[in-house]
């Protein structure tokens, strides 16, 4: 059976066609949701910002002109959404730079998770200020290269290269300290 | 000249963009710089963690919640409505000015711009059309023409035979009147002819008589 490509999805949903949102959620949501997971670090923050997502995606799937792929479009919208996520959590708190943005205890929903391994990555990743964890989240989990990333994030390659450099510095300690 | 810079070299790697002289720059700098080298041991081991990422399973959610059907929008609402308008009012226009016409004749609508020029068929279509007409003429005429001369005929011969009848039955009747005044003449021939032998023989007995009288009267 032959899938029907994003683009094609996208002009049905636009039609009005819930079937071919649907179809095109469920092509996405596990990634989105693990993105969540890792930005956020919990499963419930996580779901929240996955709804929210999809919902600013479909209030804004008439501007998307097909000019890159639907995916880094999707991630870009969800970063946006990540960051508008923290900017409701703690509103007086800059977003960008800021070390205040990480998540210093584990939450038991983290026990929910299978492998120690994705556990201790996801909590060392929420020590990292968001604009590293966004580099970091999109470079290794999202396989974006870092033009894409630089695109997505409205910066320029040399900064996305510069803080993955440095956000790579404080993960390693951060694994250490999780695997003590 | 190969860029030693660590972020680039770093950067390059992640990409797996490294030429043959950044890769041994590259692993110059992994050999030389531990901290370069811990970097790059984290940026592999996460490469392993993102492939082996295991998350808990994805949560029953409302999808329904992310799909907001836009409103359908009423036809006159439709959004081509005016250009649709548009364009309607410019073939109008150019209908007008370049003297577009429709015509329907026996049962075939004709529709065409050039209003100098009549529609209708070809000069070959004309030429045919009056070669026809002019023969269907010829035989009518013709037809005509024999009809009248049939006609002619019978009429003539009708009034030869009246004539001729007419002409037997006059002299049969002109005859017996003669005959009859001939007759008429001669049995007044013969009542003329009657009466004058009676006549003389009357005068020839008076004669006779006064002859006797007078032999008598001489014997006596």
């Amino acid at each position: 059976m032959f899938e029907k490509r994003d683009e094609q999805l996208i002009e049905q949903a636009l039609k009005g066609s819930k079937k071919a949102w649907f179809t095109l959620i469920k092509r996405y949501e596990t990634g989105i949701y693990q993105y969540g997971i890792r930005m956020t670090g919990t499963p419930h923050d996580a779901a929240d910002l996955m709804q929210d997502i999809f919902i600013a995606v479909f209030k804004s799937l008439s501007n998307f002109r097909g000019e890159g792929s639907f995916k880094a479009w999707l991630y870009r919208i969800a970063h946006f959404r990540c960051i508008e996520f923290y900017r409701r959590k703690r509103p007086d708190t800059p977003l960008e730079d800021s070390e205040e943005l990480s998540c210093e205890r584990p939450t038991p929903e983290h026990s929910l998770m299978t492998d120690i391994t994705s556990q201790s990555l996801t909590h060392a990743m929420q020590r990292l200020p968001l604009a590293q964890r966004a580099v970091i989240e999109l470079k290794f989990f999202g396989q974006f290269t870092f033009e894409e990333i630089a695109d997505q994030l409205g910066l320029s390659s040399n900064t996305v290269k510069s803080r993955l450099y440095s956000a790579l510095s404080k993960l390693k300690l951060d694994l250490e300290v999780e695997h003590g | 000249m190969v860029n030693q810079s660590p972020e680039y070299l770093f950067g390059q790697w992640l990409d797996n963009a490294l030429t043959e002289d950044e890769r041994a720059a590259f692993e110059a700098l992994c050999i030389s710089d531990a901290e370069f080298a811990a970097r790059v041991a984290t940026a592999t081991q996460l490469n392993v963690a993102a492939e082996q990422f295991s998350a808990p399973p994805m949560p029953a959610w409302d999808k329904n919640a992310t799909f907001i059907a836009p409103d359908k929008p009423k036809w006159w609402q439709w959004q081509g409505l005016p250009a649709v308008s548009m364009a309607m009012s410019a073939a109008a226009m150019v209908m007008v000015l370049s003297g577009f016409s429709v015509q329907v004749e026996e049962g075939r609508v004709t529709m065409g711009f050039a209003q100098s020029a009549p529609a209708g068929p070809t000069e070959a279509e004309v030429a045919a059309l009056v070669a026809d007409r002019i023969n269907d003429y010829q035989q009518a005429n013709q037809a005509m023409f024999t009809q009248y001369v049939n006609a002619l005929q019978q009429q003539q011969q009708d009034s030869s035979a009246q004539l001729a009848q007419y002409l037997l039955k006059s002299s049969r009747q002109e005859r017996r009147e003669d005959f009859a005044e001939l007759v008429q003449f001669i049995n007044q021939q013969r009542d003329d002819d009657q009466r004058y032998y009676t006549r003389q023989l009357t005068q020839l007995q008076r004669e006779i008589n006064a002859i006797d009288d007078g032999y008598t009267a001489v014997t006596e």
